[in-house]
């Protein structure tokens, strides 16, 4: 768009940009504050996704036996085990619990069927309320990797694949609430499965089990979802292994396949 | 000049027929009532025309767009109050209005409409902690924040107290003065005569009734002169006069029913005859009597 199209559609004063980009810009903006707003006064989603994993990062970091090296743990400290399990218990929380409970109540109270009637299309505040549950987990993870580092436990000794395995568990999360909440009519119903599937994926990372104990077949098996996948890519970059392909590939195909089906299957109304 | 024009719409729900060839024209600056029951087909119909539901067959147009292949444009000028649409609960009316103003290119000013619609004092208050009344008028306000060219208002004020009521149909007629055509979707008869140009009635899928609400009020339903029943008065002789279809004495009073001119006409002969009605009382026939005599709601009671 050129500026010279801009200002001869409206006969008033135009003091706002009229260009489709600028507009779409103009209502994400104002979903992003609102979203941003609306999900720091969801009490159970800041305390599941953000307090809970973060008081139990800081406890562990608290205590001066978690942070010494276990031969259980193949040397790792209690604290550098457990890591890549708290950042998956984050960032599945607000995937897998936290997005269809908002999605399914958005849809289930004619929020999104009432933006449809607006020119900015329900799917802005989607895309708002994506990245705003995206940049929490960001947040916290990056939290969760911090606080371990200041009471000297170091950080994790691939720290770019880390991160990488992180982002791709948050998307990969993302995309399976969105089919939760495309899927199930319910949010309340979604929600609760959100919860079903997100303890599989805490059984998976090992968060009741450590996976050093998980016989060979269940480490298999658990690789192929994104629990166990995001386990191992963690896990290898904090003990400074090089992490192989495959989880990564795991967690993408999940993305994709999650974000296909939610994209074929959501309904506004 | 008709700014909405819609001929012989049909929708079916499955096997279902919901409209069954619907037509409807609405003009520039006009407020047009569809009146109907419950199932009769009114909100699907307006949500055909505005774009939010496939039509099955007829055409539509509105300002010269066809909702079914123009609803990015359409939504530019339209502004749509839709039924069971709530907010967040715990989105304050302050944010409502900000967001929904971020959409349009020239959108009202928020204070103006907090104040129109009773809300300054709760502009931050969370939409879950609104009276019903407060959260329609929000609802209101929210449809009509982008200067819309159209509104489409649904069951406009379902849960408001009179006063309210008043308020609302007062800030309507402004808005109309001002250029803005409305479509109203109501079934609260009252609504329709206050503030409605024209109204069409929908029954089973068509529209079984159009044009202003006094002619299809006149239409429907003749009028009714009574007086007190006295000894003298012939009522054989007020039977057959030309536009009178019944005359009856219910409770000591005499009831006459004929057509726009019976009253003038009863009460004519009735000086003839030398009699001075006492008590007398002409009931013109409302919306509602014609809305019940038109529909099968009525003819089920």
């Amino acid at each position: 768009m050129t500026a010279t199209t801009t200002d001869t559609t409206t006969g008033t004063t135009a003091t706002r940009s009229t260009t489709p980009a600028a507009r779409f810009g103009r209502a994400f903006a104002a979903h992003l504050r609102s979203e941003s707003r609306l999900l720091g006064r969801d009490g159970a989603a800041l305390i599941f996704g953000a307090v809970l994993p973060l008081a139990a990062i800081i406890v562990m970091s608290a205590i001066p036996a978690a942070r010494e090296p276990q031969a259980d743990f193949g040397g790792l400290s209690v604290l550098r085990t457990y890591q890549p399990v708290i950042v998956l218990f984050a960032t599945s929380v607000l995937g897998l619990t936290i997005v269809p409970a908002i999605l399914g109540g958005y849809r289930q109270a004619g929020i999104l069927r009432r933006l449809r009637t607006t020119p900015a299309s329900p799917a802005t505040l989607l895309a708002a309320l994506f990245v705003v549950v995206f940049g929490v987990g960001l947040l916290v993870s990056a939290l969760i990797v911090a606080i371990p580092a200041l009471v000297g436990v170091g950080l994790p000794d691939h720290l770019g694949w880390f991160a990488l395995a992180g982002v791709l568990t948050l998307l990969a999360f993302l995309a399976l609430g969105t089919v939760l909440a495309a899927v199930v009519p319910s949010p309340q119903v979604a929600a609760g499965l959100g919860n079903v599937v997100a303890a599989l994926m805490w059984f998976s990372a090992g968060l009741w089990l450590p996976r050093q104990f998980f016989p060979d077949w269940l480490v298999t098996l658990t690789n192929l979802i994104p629990g166990g996948a995001a386990a191992t890519a963690m896990t290898d970059a904090t003990l400074g292994v090089q992490p192989s392909w495959q989880p990564f590939v795991v967690l993408v195909a999940w993305t994709v396949l999650g974000a296909l089906v939610a994209v074929r299957t959501f309904r506004w109304e | 000049m008709a700014l909405i024009t819609v001929s012989g719409l049909t929708k079916s729900y499955g096997a279902r027929a919901v409209l069954h060839g619907v037509d409807l024209t609405v003009d520039e600056g006009e407020i047009v009532g569809v009146l109907g029951a419950n199932g009769s087909g009114k909100t699907t119909a307006v949500e055909c025309i505005g774009g939010l539901r496939p039509r099955d067959g007829g055409t539509i147009n509105v300002a010269g767009m066809d909702p079914a292949t123009d609803p990015l444009a359409l939504r530019e000028i339209l502004g749509m109050q839709l039924q069971e649409c709530r907010l967040p609960n715990k989105m304050r009316v302050s944010e409502a209005l900000d967001l929904y103003a971020a959409f349009y290119a020239d959108p009202r000013p928020a204070g103006e409409l907090l104040e129109r619609f009773g809300l300054a004092a709760h502009a931050q208050q969370p939409f879950g902690k609104l009276s019903g009344g407060q959260q329609q008028r929000l609802s209101v306000a929210l449809a009509l924040i982008g200067r819309p060219r159209i509104a489409f208002l649904d069951e406009l004020t379902t849960g408001l107290d009179p006063a309210a009521r008043r308020d609302i149909w007062e800030y309507l007629r402004l808005l109309r003065d001002d250029g803005m055509t409305m479509i109203l979707v109501t079934h609260f008869m009252e609504e329709a005569a206050y503030l409605c140009d024209r109204v069409a009635i929908l029954e089973g899928g068509r529209v079984v009734a159009s044009g202003t609400p006094d002619a299809i009020a006149t239409a429907a339903g003749g009028q009714e002169t009574s007086f007190a029943a006295e000894d003298g008065i012939d009522l054989d002789a007020v039977g057959r006069i030309p536009g009178v279809t019944s005359v009856v004495v219910d409770r000591g009073r005499v009831v006459v029913h004929g057509d726009a001119d019976s009253p003038q006409a009863v009460l004519v002969a009735l000086d003839a005859q030398g009699v001075r009605t006492r008590q007398l009382r002409v009931t013109t026939p409302s919306l509602d009597d014609a809305y019940l005599a038109l529909t099968q709601e009525g003819a089920g009671r």
